[in-house]
């Protein structure tokens, strides 16, 4: 069974007690060092993003409004969005990046080579690359990868199984997008009108799908992403027009090589070939 | 100038020496950075092997980089008289653009005006070579270190310019490589490189016009 799966994140649920994050550290063996170093800068949140040790987290917006607290807050947890069209697969020289049939971008550290390509082309700026030596460029990326080993082998994400409030679900894609919608309907009876789904349409669909009580703008995720236009000018014509390029310009050097040699052969012979 | 028994001394030590170290750097540079556009090359930007040869592409360009000011301190008079040579441009090099496809692919000469110690065509692949100097310079070194402090589409662009402009010097070294060392017509422009001496005939045939001023130096 390889039909395509998906995460369910529904923020209205959220309580943003970030034991996802704390799961997905746990799972996948990342470092806490961050909190030892935060900066506090008048929001709860921690870490203040997310970094090669942090592949999740729930980023804490406050918008004001005219209840008795002056603002409402939301919650998204953030991480790699696992698009149906990755511009970060495009881009990966080493194919550390692939698409997996469940639907997630897989990502093997060990063939990653630090360029840090997938950093700069992804749509939301989530892989994070771990720079070692900024003079060689030693480095590795690391992104959320859906926990590739629990979930190619059936079972739940950490952070799936983890979450008290049920915020988070995970299952076939169109049974996500379903529940989404269906939790949207609801929201909006009770009053949260601009309740929307995230995900659902987004780049060929993304691996999560978002439950938003507001605006996708509000919460800080770009409304229409695209696919970034110069990875494909990158590698669908850039690249090959270097291989036609250095071809032709061969070709042609081969033509004059034959012409300047039957040039001496004519003046040695003093008549025409 | 010099001249002596049927040679002309065209370059001297140092520019050879400059030529010779630009040429490895060039092909450390080439190589690691083909790697990319070659699927079958793929096993070369792997994870370790991929790592090194980005290292050693980062090491290549800083040697690149400090050649021109290495150029300057050994041996700025030649520096400045070649800059002066390839940056003027007159009819002479209108005619030979003009000669050149009936020349090249003919081998039809007689069009062909006399031409100066560094020929139209040389003169485009000096050009062309600056320009990767500042164009990979700016790129390279902002991918090198503006990693996560750039926007995402200044980067996106770098790469997208470092791989024109690579596609660029790499198919002027092709016609470089060609005409200097392969080409059976041309013998003498290897001898030069190789030796700072050109066989008098050479130059009296492929650049005339320098040869007409090296004899009218030599009148006076």
């Amino acid at each position: 069974m390889t039909s395509r799966m998906a995460m369910y994140i529904d923020s209205s649920k959220c309580m943003a007690c970030r034991g996802c994050q704390v799961a997905c550290k746990q799972w996948n063996d990342l470092e806490g060092w961050e909190y030892s170093h935060t900066v506090n800068t008048g929001s709860y949140e921690n870490p203040p993003s997310l970094s090669p040790q942090t592949w999740t987290r729930i980023k804490f917006i406050e918008v004001p409004d005219s209840g008795p607290l002056g603002f409402q807050w939301l919650f998204l947890k953030e991480g790699c969005m696992h698009c149906g069209d990755p511009a970060c697969v495009k881009v990966c020289p080493t194919r550390a990046l692939k698409k997996h049939p469940l639907g997630i971008v897989t990502f093997e550290r060990e063939l990653c080579n630090g360029c840090g390509y997938c950093t700069q082309f992804c749509p939301f700026g989530i892989p994070k690359s771990d720079i070692k030596n900024l003079l060689t460029g030693e480095a590795k990326s690391s992104k959320c990868v859906f926990c590739q080993d629990r979930t190619t082998n059936g079972l739940l994400p950490a952070c799936v199984k983890t979450c008290p409030a049920k915020a988070l679900d995970w299952g076939p894609w169109e049974e996500m997008v379903s529940k989404a919608r269906a939790r949207v309907e609801e929201l909006k009876a009770k009053g949260y009108t601009a309740a929307q789904v995230y995900g659902d349409t987004q780049l060929g669909g993304l691996g999560r799908i978002y439950v938003l009580t507001n605006t996708p703008e509000k919460y800080g995720l770009p409304a229409n992403p695209q696919f970034p236009l110069l990875a494909t000018l990158w590698q669908d014509i850039v690249q090959p027009l270097g291989g036609l390029a250095i071809a032709g310009t061969a070709l042609a050097l081969g033509f004059n090589w034959l012409v300047a040699r039957r040039k001496i052969k004519v003046e040695q012979t003093g008549e025409e070939g | 100038m010099l001249r002596k028994g049927g040679l002309i001394r065209v370059f001297s030590t140092q520019q050879r020496l400059i030529h010779w170290v630009h040429t490895f750097t060039f092909a450390v540079l080439a190589l690691t950075g083909l790697f990319l556009f070659f699927q079958d090359l793929r096993p070369f930007v792997i994870a370790d092997a991929g790592t090194a040869s980005r290292s050693l592409h980062r090491m290549g360009a800083l040697l690149m980089g400090v050649l021109p000011l290495l150029y300057l301190l050994l041996d700025y008079r030649n520096f400045f008289a070649s800059m002066r040579r390839l940056l003027t441009w007159s009819k002479v090099d209108l005619g030979w653009l003009k000669a050149a496809p009936r020349y090249y692919f003919l081998g039809d000469e007689k069009a062909m005006p006399p031409q100066d110690k560094f020929n139209t065509g040389q003169k485009l692949f000096y050009l062309v070579v600056a320009l990767g100097y500042l164009v990979f310079g700016v790129t390279g070194l902002l991918m090198w270190g503006g990693k996560g402090s750039i926007d995402p589409l200044l980067f996106m662009l770098c790469v997208l310019l470092h791989d024109l402009m690579a596609i660029a010097w790499v198919s002027f070294f092709l016609v470089h490589f060609a005409l200097s060392a392969m080409h059976p017509l041309m013998k003498g422009a290897l001898d030069g490189m190789l030796f700072g001496w050109m066989p008098e005939e050479y130059v009296e045939h492929h650049h005339a016009k320098y040869y007409a001023e090296i004899v009218e130096k030599e009148r006076q």
